[in-house]
């Protein structure tokens, strides 16, 4: 689709593409690319910077890196930093900003949401930062204890290491096998120069995305992106390609977490395709029906019968193949293995006699009603239109309802019969010692 | 700043029985979001909250008319949602559903409100459930520590006071499914039910499935006594040893004699932001910052209304390693802020803050009508809310500090905390 014959374009911008309402631009200099939305409600705007770069571009030993780069991406710059009474959270927070970042697998951003008035402020900040992070060594010093808490705060929470643990034994060869805070000892040895090397190889133009959304003039915007990013230049080489690919698994594989508390969990995985791929929708439309609401199917079977006290399931968009999961939570007095036999049985009823259309569309309408609540505020589009971009393709958000409406009960049966087998399989237990 | 347009021209308040919907279109497509609210009540020290929590997880296990899976299809099939929460004084719904399917919605909602099953099966599921919710609790180092917080700075007739996991465990085995019903029958009812809806609503779609449906419920007649004021007791470091967790949680508090609505309330809520309410407060870029020893510290105003007080309380996560440092870094901040006051700088910066969160706040159907609900609890008009950012502006440097040495005093913060200690302190009391 074309951009409406009243908008104009600033020098430095090409118009790419849209789609559900979101316009793509990317600058000409440094190829930069930049995606619009234009939501009026309240006088707010969301800035968001997504790299293309997350714990699945760690190598061993320095696993972990990712995450420490965003947070020393808060300790400044020459323009912003704390001995100059400019840091980077006292100047947006000072305006009302919700100010932070997160890091995942694929991808690491950076975002502000914030009065409008004060979007070009954190314009500048998030240009400044792309290329002149001071990175320096006793900003990392007193970030590393930092991190480590939050290490050990992670750590304190069984369930988290349950997911940790399936994740890395269902991959052996891909760096999805590391959790993204890595491990500690590489969080306990990284240095200034490891972290300085990693933010020259990944933080450029060309391996982000600009996204605005919000009460937002949209050629003013554009404006104001060409004026502060315009003059980064482009990674003077390539960004790296991540290439390892993870052999088939050829059995299924069992991993045990022992850790002091009270009730015990299983996590039932298998290895699923990537993001864009068709079979996503599909997987994603089964973990619906399986686990979302009282209707769902893991909810009559296991938490109406005192089995377990939840459930919940999902398939990882990725932009490499990764886990379509279940959890089940053991109700007091219930064991690892009748959820887990329970939790099987119903993915072979599946296999075996399918699901109803009913189930299906029941499935669909909660994931619509989701998409339209996931459009209710400038934030809640960023978060979702991050992890598009980080699968590689951004109008894979847009798309969403669209694919999901066209899965029929066939096709969850068949992925259901083609995904979920013994061979593909990691199954976790959480057991309280 | 942005100053929005008025919220008390863009908001319609109608009557339903002796409730009150507020009522706010924003340009949104196809979705409404709404709270609602009404009072209850329990008499706290005789343990009525948890029998009003086991109410509240039978709403949506079936009613009178159909059971819990024809409930679930009824709002599953339109992609809605209510979710049920017991918040002490009241208990609240939050509710979503598609602009066409609200009338549906609502009334579905009024029937689980006023004609749960409480079928006994179903009882004694949700007595498993929440017994299993307290087991988990059990290992939570954040729940250990602010529960043990509770029980120093309140009486348990206190609305904040919180018994431990063990004692909620033991209470609930007590409980019959006659006091449940017996308990909805005397509490739950019209009386103060307010209701703020906002994003796509049409008024009369809206209003008139309140009214059919709500319109004539009778007020709940029993109301339960609480403490409204903190418990003097003298400042202590309470443990709770909890094996294989080696980041721990610290909570330090000491009880605040404010309510929502006295004068010294804004001052103390910027002095809290200046403290520890955000990123760049002196907690975040002291303790965090400067010396590294902590992922999260954060103060708050915490369990303060118009109808009790609360409390100031610090909350921190340390590892083994930095435990008994953090701690005395943490309190010399606390007491250095007490002492010294805050300066100009710092309140202006944070008037800006707390004025762009309060815009940022309304970014969300949901987070509006949130915002809506609690100004109404409180006893407000809504042009309280457009009055407000000229209330913060107007709050002075001496009124903060003033306010602070007032209520503050570095010397009564208890200390709890909870997680694996690093060497045995048998000294320590265990709660």
């Amino acid at each position: 689709m074309s951009l409406p014959s009243t908008r104009t374009v600033p020098d430095g911008v090409d118009f790419v593409e849209v789609s559900g309402g979101i316009e793509a631009y990317r600058l000409t200099s440094n190829q930069l690319q930049v995606l619009l939305l234009e939501q009026s409600a309240v006088p707010v705007a969301t800035l968001m910077v997504t790299y293309r770069v997350g714990s699945r571009n760690e190598s061993v030993g320095l696993t972990g890196a990712t995450h420490f780069l965003e947070h020393l991406m808060f300790k400044g710059t020459a323009r912003y930093n704390k001995e100059d009474g400019t840091s980077i959270f006292n100047a947006l927070q000072r305006v009302g900003a919700q100010v932070n970042a997160t890091t995942w697998l694929d991808r690491t951003n950076y975002y502000e949401m914030l009065p409008k008035e004060h979007l070009p402020l954190a314009v500048e900040i998030e240009a400044d930062r792309m290329r002149g992070a001071r990175l320096a060594v006793h900003d990392l010093e007193s970030e590393r204890t930092v991190i480590l808490n939050e290490f050990d705060r992670g750590a304190n929470e069984p369930t988290r290491n349950l997911y940790h643990a399936v994740w890395s034994a269902a991959f052996v060869a891909h760096p999805y096998h590391h959790p993204t805070i890595g491990w500690r000892c590489d969080i306990e040895d990284a240095t200034a120069e490891g972290l300085r090397h990693f933010y020259d190889t990944y933080y450029w133009p060309n391996n982000a995305t600009v996204s605005v959304i919000g009460d937002i003039d949209r050629e003013a915007v554009l404006q104001l992106i060409v004026e502060r990013f315009g003059a980064i230049p482009p990674s003077p080489h390539p960004i790296p390609e991540m290439r390892t690919r993870e052999p088939d698994q050829r059995g299924e594989r069992r991993v045990t977490v022992r850790q002091a508390g009270q009730l015990g969990s299983v996590m039932v995985a298998y290895k699923s395709p990537v993001a864009a791929d068709p079979d996503t929708d599909a997987l994603d439309v089964l973990a619906t029906l399986l686990t979302t609401g009282k209707g769902s199917r893991f909810f009559r079977r296991l938490t109406d019968q005192g089995l377990t006290t939840g459930s919940f399931s999902g398939v990882s968009r990725l932009r490499d193949p990764g886990l379509f999961y279940l959890f089940g939570m053991l109700a007091p007095e219930r064991t690892h293995e009748e959820v887990e036999a329970a939790m099987l049985d119903e993915l072979h009823r599946i296999q075996e006699e399918g699901v109803t259309e009913a189930e299906v569309a029941r499935a669909q309408k909660l994931l619509a009603a989701e998409e339209a609540f996931g459009r209710d505020g400038p934030y809640a589009v960023a978060s979702q239109l991050n992890e598009a971009i980080a699968a590689g393709d951004w109008t894979l958000y847009t798309t969403f309802l669209e694919r999901i409406d066209r899965v029929t009960a066939a096709d969850v049966q068949r992925v259901a019969q083609a995904y979920l087998i013994e061979d593909r399989r990691t199954v976790g237990w959480y057991v309280p010692s | 700043m942005s100053t929005p347009v008025s919220l008390a021209d863009r908001t319609e308040t109608y009557r339903i029985g002796s409730g009150r919907v507020l009522l706010t279109p924003t340009p949104v497509e196809h979705i409404v979001s709404w709270k609602l609210s009404f009072r209850t009540l329990p008499a706290f020290a005789e343990g009525e909250e948890l029998v009003q929590e086991l109410v509240v997880h039978l709403l949506d296990k079936g009613t009178r008319k159909r059971d819990r899976f024809a409930v679930a299809e009824v709002l599953e099939n339109r992609g809605a949602r209510l979710d049920f929460s017991n918040d002490g004084l009241h208990v609240r719904v939050t509710g979503r559903a598609l602009r066409d399917d609200v009338p549906d919605v609502l009334a579905m909602l009024a029937e689980q409100l006023r004609e749960p099953l409480f079928d006994a099966q179903e009882f004694d599921k949700a007595r498993a459930q929440l017994a299993a919710r307290f087991h988990r609790s059990m290992d939570s180092t954040s729940s250990q520590a602010a529960s043990a917080l509770s029980q120093r700075l309140y009486q348990p007739a206190h609305p904040n006071f919180t018994p431990s996991p063990a004692e909620h465990l033991a209470q609930l085995q007590t409980i019959t499914l006659e006091q449940v019903q017996a308990y909805h029958a005397a509490h739950f009812g019209g009386a103060d039910l307010l209701v703020a809806a906002v994003g796509d609503a049409d008024a009369s779609a809206f209003v008139g499935a309140l009214e059919r449906s709500l319109g004539d419920w009778p007020a709940g007649s029993t109301q339960g006594p609480f403490e409204t004021q903190g418990a003097p007791q003298a400042p202590a470091r309470v443990a709770v040893p909890m094996p294989d967790k080696t980041n721990l949680d610290v909570r330090l508090g000491q009880a605040l004699r404010v309510r929502r609505q006295d004068e010294d309330y804004l001052p103390l809520f910027l002095a809290n932001y200046i403290l520890g309410g955000n990123f760049s407060a002196r907690l975040m870029a002291i303790i965090r910052d400067e010396m590294g020893l902590t992922y999260g510290i954060r103060s708050s105003l915490n369990g303060i209304t118009t109808d009790h007080e609360g409390d100031w309380r610090v909350s921190v996560t340390l590892s083994q390693d930095n435990l008994e440092r953090g701690i005395e870094a943490t309190q010399a901040e606390v007491r250095r802020f007490i002492t010294e006051g805050a300066t100009a700088d710092e309140l202006d910066d944070k008037k800006t803050t707390a004025l762009g969160s309060f815009t940022v706040g309304m970014a969300t159907t949901r987070g509006l009508a949130a915002m809506l609900l609690r100004n109404a609890e409180r006893g407000f008009e809504v042009s309280y809310l457009d009055a407000y950012p000229d209330l913060i502006e107007g709050v002075t440097l001496d009124q903060l500090n003033e306010a602070v040495q007032r209520h503050a005093d570095p010397d009564t913060f208890h200390l709890t905390l909870a997680g694996q200690l690093p060497t045995p302190t048998p000294a320590e009391a265990q709660p």
